[in-house]
Parts: structure tokens; sequence; C-alpha cells
């Protein structure tokens, strides 16, 4: 009974995890970015849909084009380039012009992933990588303009907004062709930006509003509720606590990422605004923070792959964010503080030791251990 | 008490599907006598054996047929009475070639002819003899030589006896069967155990899925003097050595060395019962249940099967095959070898053999490590195996040793949880072998 030309020769194990694919956490990862997405329609109005479309459209153009110069095999179908693209587009303003979002995205997968080698040899996260140098470029000035929530309500849902900053430019051509007469919408202030000129912190403890008719109306001081719901300006992806929490909690259950991050960097920067005497509460609410501690930092590329490393990466992160709140010109540090801990998971994966099983002694760094070097090859006798 | 038991356990491991159901139930039948047995020369660890007969010779059942000086080592037995046909070279499970006397069987097989001794009044030293003469191995898949590790080294005594009885791989139930069929054998084999390393504790560790076997063990080991039963949470690899050792005594083994090193030894069931029918019958170890099971096999079982039985006299004894058979593999789907055609011999360490359909088969493909740090989630050894396997690509021999790649024992948990379809236990290998080679220099 020779069967030999049908049979399968694999080494073991012969059982493959059900489901696990990198194709079914990327797939995981957008469903639970849907309704963060959701809530910013709401909020920013149908502009949001165009920013997603051009920087997913880019995204992919810019890795099919990569990978095609630099000889690599197709890699579109794991769905990494559109995580990167929704997650830059949420780190945008809603006033990004659609030029300036092309731009972000190219940059985030062609560069940040693709020329750093592809999917698993990137050092930065892509779509934090793009941001960082967004903000250090002269395109700064379009991506820091942020609009008062629910502004569709004077203008309409369906109209393209178009800051006074990009008229006449590029952009304004697209957005013309894509949805007719883009409005001028006026820009507000984020909460941190609010909190950090010093407005209203001492009123800060005043309970939590209920939810009513006040919660989304964000004239005056935002309530807790507000900041929670998302009725609060900011970037795309940022404002809804609750939505984030949500798609959170179904990447937790379905251990698509390590619950140790986020708990690390929303814990130490908890702590530390505690003791020393900011509102916790109120500064976890406001800005990116928790997109970044559940989306960002999470990346399994470029965090760290113990979880002794995944703790050091997580309270330094959150350790750092804190620093740029409170110390530093900017109102917002949380993709700045995971790009530069992006640098350090590299220190930590190589540096810092895991003991084996039964191995005694706290060892912390690692060593390398000395093996003999290969004899070198007899030199070939001459005929 | 309420809520979930929590059983004894260890760090790490995966949940891989279990599908024991499909022989669980099924008792123990002795599996046909083929046309041919092929008795592989060498069947553990250790110094090969020479053989003792030529083509032409008769053996009889159970008559030692080939045997080594060397201390670690064990012999082989003639599982069944006949002609020796010809000692030639055939494939065996793992793809190389092994040497194997062959033999034609007679038509009627004798019934093994049980001496009946008082094993109460051996001493250590006999039962090392028994078990050495009866060519005892390891049967869980390792077959190290038995008598050796019931040798341990003066300056480390053992004084804990632990019997293997997890059964963590999928689909395989042959100790389960054991258990559930010969629970008093296997206890005065682990109290033969006990005598002779001089342990005055001995543990058998069930995993539990297995209430069961739990309930008949335990009824037969009441009244023995130290010899508890445990039950262990079900979890995949329950059954390796180190993990077995630290969730029952809470004992951690040093990289690299021995189970001895903590005063432990750890047999498999299918060893401890062969024990006792040795020094109880006077019976080698020519013949061992086995599980034929999978979704790929019409009427899957629990076999007992002579050593030497070629596989696919064992696949048509269980129905044949149940559509397109994908991959035949000889042992447990996680450690076991994937074999190209049906034609290798079972040895004393085949636990079982386990056919999946070619729908069952999942191979991804391997693509770039995307370093999400699963598999240093699930290794029970606490390795970098996605670091080793960098090391191994870059040929960095001293890093994959820094990262682990000796201390593995190739349970596979990285290979099953990656997304990236990485072969992990495949680099592992290779660095084993050139870190060998670098050291010997
Ligand atoms: S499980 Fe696979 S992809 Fe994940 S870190 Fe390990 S080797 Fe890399
Ligand atoms: S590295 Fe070795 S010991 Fe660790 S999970 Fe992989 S196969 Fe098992």
């Amino acid at each position: 009974m020779k069967v030999a030309d049908k049979m399968l020769v694999t080494v073991s194990p012969h059982l493959h995890k059900k489901d696990e694919t990198i194709q079914r956490a990327m797939k995981d990862v957008l469903i639970a970015l849907t309704p963060a997405a959701v809530w910013a329609l709401v909020v920013f109005g149908f502009n949001v849909v165009y920013i997603l479309a051009v920087s997913c459209i880019t995204a992919a153009l810019s890795e099919v084009v990569m990978r095609k110069i630099m000889r690599r095999k197709p890699t579109l179908s794991d769905y990494s380039a559109m995580v990167t693209a929704v997650l830059f587009a949420f780190l945008l303003p809603p006033t990004t012009p659609l030029w300036v979002v092309a731009i972000g995205a190219f940059l985030a997968v062609g560069i940040g992933k693709e020329l750093f080698g592809g999917l698993g040899k990137n050092i930065f996260n892509p779509a934090i990588f793009a941001r960082v140098l967004l903000w250090f470029s002269p395109l700064a000035v379009y991506t820091t303009k942020f609009v008062k929530p629910f502004f569709w309500k004077t203008s309409g849902f369906f109209t393209p907004i178009a800051t006074s900053i990009n008229e006449g430019a590029v952009g304004r051509v697209v957005y013309k062709t894509l949805a007719g007469n883009p409005v001028d919408i006026p820009t507000a202030a984020t909460p941190l930006a609010l909190l950090k000129s010093g407005k209203w912190l001492p009123d800060m403890v005043a309970g939590p509003t209920p939810v009513g008719a006040t919660w989304l109306n964000s004239g005056g001081k935002p309530s807790f509720w507000s900041l929670f719901l998302g009725a609060k300006s900011g970037c795309i992806g940022e404002v809804c606590i609750l939505a984030l929490l949500i798609g959170a909690a179904y990447l937790l259950w379905r251990r698509t990422i390590d619950w140790r991050i986020p708990v690390g960097i929303i814990g130490t920067f908890f702590l530390l605004t505690l003791v020393t005497w900011h509102h916790p509460i109120y500064n976890l609410f406001s800005g990116g923070l928790f997109l970044g501690a559940f989306f960002m930092a999470t990346d399994w590329v470029t965090s760290p792959v113990t979880r002794r490393g995944k703790w050091i990466f997580a309270v330094g992160i959150g350790a750092t964010v804190f620093i740029m709140r409170f110390w530093s010109l900017r109102p917002e540090g949380v993709a700045i503080a995971i790009f530069l801990w992006n640098i350090g998971t590299l220190v930590i994966d190589r540096y810092i030791a895991v003991p084996k099983f039964g191995e005694v002694g706290a060892k912390v760094f690692n060593q390398l251990p000395v093996l003999p070097e290969p004899a070198p090859e007899p030199a070939k006798k001459q005929a | 008490m309420s809520g979930k038991a929590t059983y004894k356990t260890f760090k790490g491991g995966i949940h891989p599907p279990y599908n024991k159901e499909l022989a669980s139930g099924k008792a123990i039948r002795p599996a046909p006598v083929p046309s041919e047995v092929f008795i592989p020369l060498q069947q553990h660890i250790g110094a090969p054996n020479e053989p003792l007969v030529k083509p032409g010779d008769r053996v009889e059942l159970g008559e030692k047929i080939g045997a080594s000086e060397a201390f670690v080592s064990a012999p082989v037995h003639a599982s069944v009475a006949g002609m020796v046909k010809d000692i030639t070279e055939v494939t065996g499970f793992t793809g190389a070639k092994v040497k194997c006397v062959v033999i034609t069987p007679d038509a009627e097989q004798p019934e093994f002819t049980k001496q009946d001794r008082d094993i109460t009044a051996l001493s250590d030293q006999e039962i090392r003899d028994i078990a050495r003469e009866a060519g005892l191995v390891g049967m869980g898949g390792a077959a190290f030589p038995t008598h050796v590790k019931l040798t341990p080294p003066k300056d480390k005594p053992v004084d804990t006896v632990i019997i293997n009885a997890c059964e963590c791989e999928p689909f395989l139930t042959c100790d389960h069967r054991v258990m559930l069929e010969r629970p008093h054998d296997l206890v005065q084999g682990l109290k033969l155990l006990m005598r002779a390393v001089n342990a005055k504790r001995g543990i058998i560790g069930i995993e539990a899925n297995k209430m069961d076997a739990v309930d008949a063990v335990r009824g037969a080991a009441k009244g023995e003097a130290g010899v508890e039963v445990d039950i262990l949470e079900v979890k995949y690899p329950e059954g390796a050595e180190k993990m077995l050792i630290f969730a029952l005594t809470g004992r951690k083994v040093p990289p690299g060395k021995l189970p001895s090193e903590v005063g432990c030894l750890v047999q498999n069931v299918g060893t401890a019962v062969a024990l006792y029918e040795a020094c109880a019958w006077g019976k080698p170890l020519y013949e061992r249940v086995l599980t034929v099971t999978g979704q790929g096999i019409k009427d899957p079982a629990n076999l007992l099967a002579r050593v030497g039985t070629p596989i696919s006299t064992l696949i048509e004894a269980c129905g044949g095959f149940a559509g397109q058979p994908g991959k035949v593999i000889m042992g447990g789907p996680m450690t076991g070898w994937a074999q190209p055609d049906t034609s290798a011999p079972v040895v004393k360490g085949t636990s079982g053999i386990v056919v999946l359909t070619s729908e069952l088969v999942d191979v991804g493909t391997e693509e770039e490590c995307v370093r999400c740090g699963k598999c240093v989630d699930v290794c029970p050894m606490f390795l970098l195996p996605n670091f080793v396997v960098q090391a191994v690509k870059k040929e960095q021999w001293d890093r994959a040793e820094m990262w682990g790649a000796l201390d593995c024992f190739e349970c596979g948990c990285c290979s099953f949880t990656c997304p990236a379809y990485i072969p992990h236990v495949q680099y592992v290998r290779k660095a084993k072998a050139e870190i060998a080679a670098l050291k010997r220099r």
C-alpha cells in the first residue's frame, strides 16, 4: 500500500492553531478600529471618509509599488497596509488636506514599513513614523488645526472641510472634484491644549455631568462624559474613549494584543499624574493616550517580544508621555513617546535576559556564550 | 469550594484540539500478525545491537535476537515465532535506514507462556537486570534504555518516582486504555520502579480529561504505601518530563540537567506495565499497546501490536483509510514523524499512528516573523524561539545557543501558535547539530 505521492511529509508539529494567521490578526485590528471610525464619522462628518479613503488607497499603492521595485513578493492580502493606513488617518485632525494625507500614507507604508524591510523588519510603527515625520516637517501646519465637534450641524454632514490654511492649495482642488465646494470651518482647541494653557484646571474636580443635553454641548467646559464619549475636538480616531475600549476589549478577547502594554502605559501615566496632583482622569481622557496604548504601542513588530520587555516598554512609554505632557511645548506626546520606545525595543529585546525554566539566580542582562570558532577551511592545494 | 476546579500545571503551553473521543472508548484488542515482521536492531538511544541470529535460523516468540555489550543499550526480541528470512536495511519511521531482522511468522502463533515469579522478593539489582534483559526502553517516544535510568548517579539519590500518565498528545489514547484495563499492573510496576531506585514516594500524574482512569488507578493503589494519584490540568505538553516534575512536586530541573538532579525519575505508563510483565511473568518487551486513530482512519482502535509490524498492517486492521489520507504520523501529532508511505515498522517507542485527512492538514506558508511574541508566551522552557530561528537563519550559532536552542525539547508549541507558520523545530534541530559539531572540535 504505497500512497507516497499523495502524502505530506513535514517536520513536527503536525497541528496548527485554528485561525492563527497574520491576516486574521490584521483583520481583527480593522474590526476593532471600526467603532472609533464610526464615531469619528458622527463627530466630524463625512470628511472622515475622504481622509480614510485617501489614506488606504495611497497605502495600498505604495506597498504594491515599493515591493515591485524591491522585488519582494506581494503581501497586500495580509491587510497590514490597511491597518497602517487606518491608524495613520486616526492620528490626523479632521482638517488635514487630502494631499497631506496622501504624502503621510506613503511615508508610513512606502518608507516606514517597506524601506525598512517590510512587515516584521520595520523598526518603527509605520503610522507613528509618518505622523512624527509630518510633525517635524514644514507640513506640520496642516496637521495641527482641530475643529469643534459636530461642526457639521451648521455646514452640512457631507461638506468637506477646508481650513483657511489650505486655501488655494492642491487639496482644495481635490476636495472640489470630490464633493463640490468645501467650506471654511473655524478651528477649535482640543481639551489637551486647553489643559496645557492652564484653563479650567482649578475646577476640574467637579463631579461628572450625567448624560443629557449638556454632554454634547462642548461650548463650555468639557464634562467627563463628553470626554469619555467623545464629544470633543481632537484627532479623528482618538476622541471616543468608549469606542476605543470596545475595540480593545475585542482584541484582548481574541488575544491579538497583550494586555501588559496598555495596562503598563495607562497605569504608569495614571500614577504619575496622581502623585503630581494633576487630575488623573481628566488627563487620561484627553488626547490620544487610549488610542496609542491599545492600538499603536501594542503593534507586534515594534514592541518587545518578552513579558519582561513588554513591562519595561510600557512603563517607559507611560513615563515619557507624562514628561512630554507636562514639560514639553507640545500638548500631546503619545506618538513621540511610542516612536522613542520603538527604538528602545531593539535594546530591550537584545539585552534584557529572560531566565530559562529552572535557571537559578536573577540574570538581568544577556551575555553571549562563547562557542569555538569554526576551523578555517583547509587551503586547497594548487594543482 | 465553588467554581471550576484547578489542577496542578506549569506556565506556558497550548490547548490543541484533542480528538481523544475517536479512540478512547475502544478496548485494547490484539493486532493481526503480519506476513513479515521487520524488527529494527536498534530501537533506543545508545549503542547499536549486533544480530544474534542469521538468515535461515528459527526463532521462538520472545527470543533475544539482538544485543550489545555496551551499558547504554537494550536488547531486542523476536515478536513472533518463525524463520529469519533476512537481515537487511529498511526505511525506519524517521526516514533513516535501519538494520532489521526480517522474520516470516509461523501460521500458528503460540501464546506467551507466563512464568509465575514472586516480585516482592526481588532486589534492586535484580529488577535492573530484568529490565535490561527484557529490553525495556521508555515507551513514550524517546526510547531511553530503562535500566540506565534506574541507575542514577550515587550522589543524586532519587526519592520520587513519577509515572507520566498525562498522555497530553492529542488523539492518542493507549495509556488511557491501559490505565482503565490494567490499573493493578501499572501500580505494581510503579512499586517495582520505586524499589529499584529505593524511592519512598511514587506519583501517578493523570490529566483531568481522564477521570475514569483516575478512579481506576486510585482503586488499584488503595493501601499501597507511598503511592499517590494526582490530577493535572489538561494542557500540552503536560507530560514533558520537566513540566511534569514541576507540576507534581514544584521542583525545577535546571537547564541541561536530568530529573535525577532534583531526585526524580519519570517513567511512562507503558514502561511501568512492561516492567511488571518482565518481573512477574518473565516477558520481554516485544509488543505494545498503541492507538491507531485520526479522522483518516475508518475504525480507530487501541491495538496490542507486535514490534516490527508494518504500519500498513495496522491501518488495514482498522478498516483502512477513510477518505484521502493527508498525513500519516508515527507518534502523536505534536511530536511524531510524518511518513512518506506506510511501510515503516512499529518500534518499542511507537505510541500511535495518526492519520489526518487532507482537509485537516493545515499547511500555511512560512512568512517573516512578525514578532508577535506568541511563541515566547507558550514556550514551557521560557526560551525565545523566534530569536533562535533568526540566529539560525544568519548562522550565528552562539546566539542560537543564548536564546535557548539547546534547551528546547521540541514540543512544538511555538510552531503550533505562530501566525507566520514558522517551523521552529526544524531550525532548532539544525542549530543543535551545528552547535554540537562546533563543541566537538
Ligand atoms: S510566534 Fe511566529 S511570528 Fe510570532 S514572534 Fe514567534 S516566530 Fe515570530
Ligand atoms: S522552543 Fe522548543 S521547547 Fe520552546 S515551545 Fe518551541 S519546541 Fe517547545
